[in-house]
């Protein structure tokens, strides 16, 4: 598959009459997007704001992270099954808002959700500091129950990328990068002599509001399957989750997965990048067993000389990527895993709930426990109603002179395990 | 905990949904639950059901606890 991406670079936000990307400063009409939001009944009221690298901004709660983009040729449209029909999109051209994002914030779905500094120790830790965000605060109506809550403001997100995206369609890009695999055959052919090397993308799964979706099925039903990055990019995978806000893949992090973008930067050169594999994380030990069971027996199928494995969340999803590893090296097939820790506040602690010497290359994203005190800040988008109970909080993360302290487990995308985050070790 | 008990002189059944974590701890007699978020039961069975389901999990672990082992062991039930 062959996609085009054409990058179009945003240097700011602005509000104004007229919705229109200029000379790479993105103009918005809030009013013209406030019905789109408000289509979804669940959602009583909305507002929009905006906030840039560098301000004394705090965001809080975050739910989704999404990257505007517009399919501008090939078959489907961004976000099947939720926007366009559910045609397999990854191949034609598809443009990119850079440097910004569509953030969904507001009272809170479930606990997990996190918090975005623009400025400031938390600025450091999370990757959405450096974008311009396009905050949208939802409000739901009363006595919603969360489960209709999280799809109603997760749709209404897509709804206001795919919007704004749209405004990009008719522009020239400021850069364009190629993105293309070969079928199977026809990559033993070009690259006989190259490493054939795999992606098992672990997808959280783990059900009450811990969710993803690939083509708008919800991935706990799925058995695993392969899958063309550049589907990905086009939004086939979407993220559902109020898991731990610094683990979790917000929507934008599948768009620019880290690991696909290394894997197709040496895909030719130093390796030949075969396939993205797509798993679940379920809460049945039968499913973990089936797909780990069928991860590796793929890995198998397609003849893998090794496999980059990436986790989302933890606790037992640990369980899935020890299996993982475990039974795809027991093809006789190598593996590095990218995980996160949650080694307590001393960093003593045992990192992962499982473990097993064939996990004997491992890439971390940091301690999630480790404790950080982060300042006031001018101003807040959302709510600070919710700061002492989301995960990674406590009774004692508001203080008196209005910083907060908390685990990196609050900071979204602070530990990220496609190595999205900022942190690792050595 | 499992491993703190044992060490006091007392046998522990540890029921637990995702076994392998819990032999990776080192739990001796392992019986398996239903799910995560619902290790005991199943909230899609009705009361009954669910009630012989619990008891058939209780009973499995009250078997291992009198059940001589010379190793870990997964008690399927």
């Amino acid at each position: 598959m062959r996609l085009e991406l054409g990058k179009i670079n945003i240097t700011d936000i602005q509000f104004a009459e007229e919705s229109k990307i200029d000379n790479g400063v993105l103009y918005v009409n809030a009013e013209e997007l406030k019905p789109l939001v408000l289509e979804d009944e669940k959602i009583k009221d909305v507002y929009f704001d905006i906030a840039r690298p560098g301000e004394s901004v705090r965001i809080t709660p975050v739910k989704d992270v999404i990257e505007p983009r517009v399919k501008v040729e090939g078959k489907g449209g961004v976000f099947p099954g939720w926007i366009a029909k559910v045609d397999t999109v990854g191949s034609g051209k598809t443009y990119a808002l850079k440097g910004m994002a569509v953030v969904t914030a507001g009272k809170i779905v479930g606990f997990q959700e996190g918090i975005i500094d623009m400025t400031g120790l938390g600025a450091e830790y999370t990757p959405f500091s450096k974008t311009l965000n396009l905050v949208m605060v939802c409000e739901p109506i009363e006595g919603v129950k969360q489960h209709d809550y999280e799809p109603a403001v997760r749709k209404a997100g897509f709804r206001v990328a795919a919007r704004i995206g749209e405004l990009a369609r008719e522009l020239v890009p400021d850069e364009t990068v190629v993105y293309e695999t070969q079928t199977f055959k026809e990559g033993i052919d070009k690259y006989p002599d190259l490493p054939r090397v795999g992606y098992v993308c672990m997808l959280q799964s783990q059900g009450l509001l811990h969710d993803t979706y690939v083509y708008g099925v919800d991935v706990k039903q799925i058995i695993p399957t392969i899958i063309s990055p550049t589907e990905v990019m086009d939004g086939a995978i979407v993220s559902g989750n109020c898991v731990s806000a610094c683990d979790k893949n917000p929507t934008y992090v599948h768009q620019n997965n880290p690991v696909v973008e290394d894997l197709f930067a040496q895909h030719g050169k130093t390796l030949n990048f075969v396939s993205m594999i797509i798993t679940n994380e379920n809460v049945y030990l039968a499913d973990k067993q089936r797909s780990s069971d069928m991860t590796a027996k793929i890995c198998r199928m397609l003849d893998l000389d090794g496999v980059i494995i990436t986790q989302e969340g933890f606790g037992n999803p640990d369980t899935d990527l020890i299996m993982n590893c475990k039974k795809i090296e027991a093809e006789g097939i190598k593996t590095v895993i990218v995980t996160d820790e949650y080694a307590g506040r001393d960093g003593k602690s045992q990192s992962l709930a499982d473990a097993d010497v064939a996990a004997n290359a491992v890439v971390t994203g940091g301690n999630a426990n480790q404790l950080v005190i982060l300042p006031k800040l001018d101003k807040v988008i959302g709510t600070l109603d919710y700061v002492n109970v989301i995960a990674g909080a406590s009774d004692h993360t508001l203080r008196e002179d209005g910083s907060l302290e908390v685990e990196l487990q609050v900071i979204t995308g602070a530990t990220n395990e496609t190595g999205f985050g900022r942190l690792s070790a050595r | 905990m499992v491993k703190e008990i044992e060490r006091a002189g007392f046998p522990v059944a540890h029921i637990c949904t995702v076994t392998p974590i819990s032999m990776t701890v080192g739990a001796n007699r392992i019986i398996p639950a239903i799910a995560i978020p619902h290790p005991l039961g199943n909230p899609a069975l009705d009361k009954d059901e669910e009630k012989a389901l619990r008891r058939k999990i209780v009973m499995n672990a009250l078997n291992a606890l009198q059940t001589d082992i010379d190793g870990q062991k997964v008690f399927e039930g």
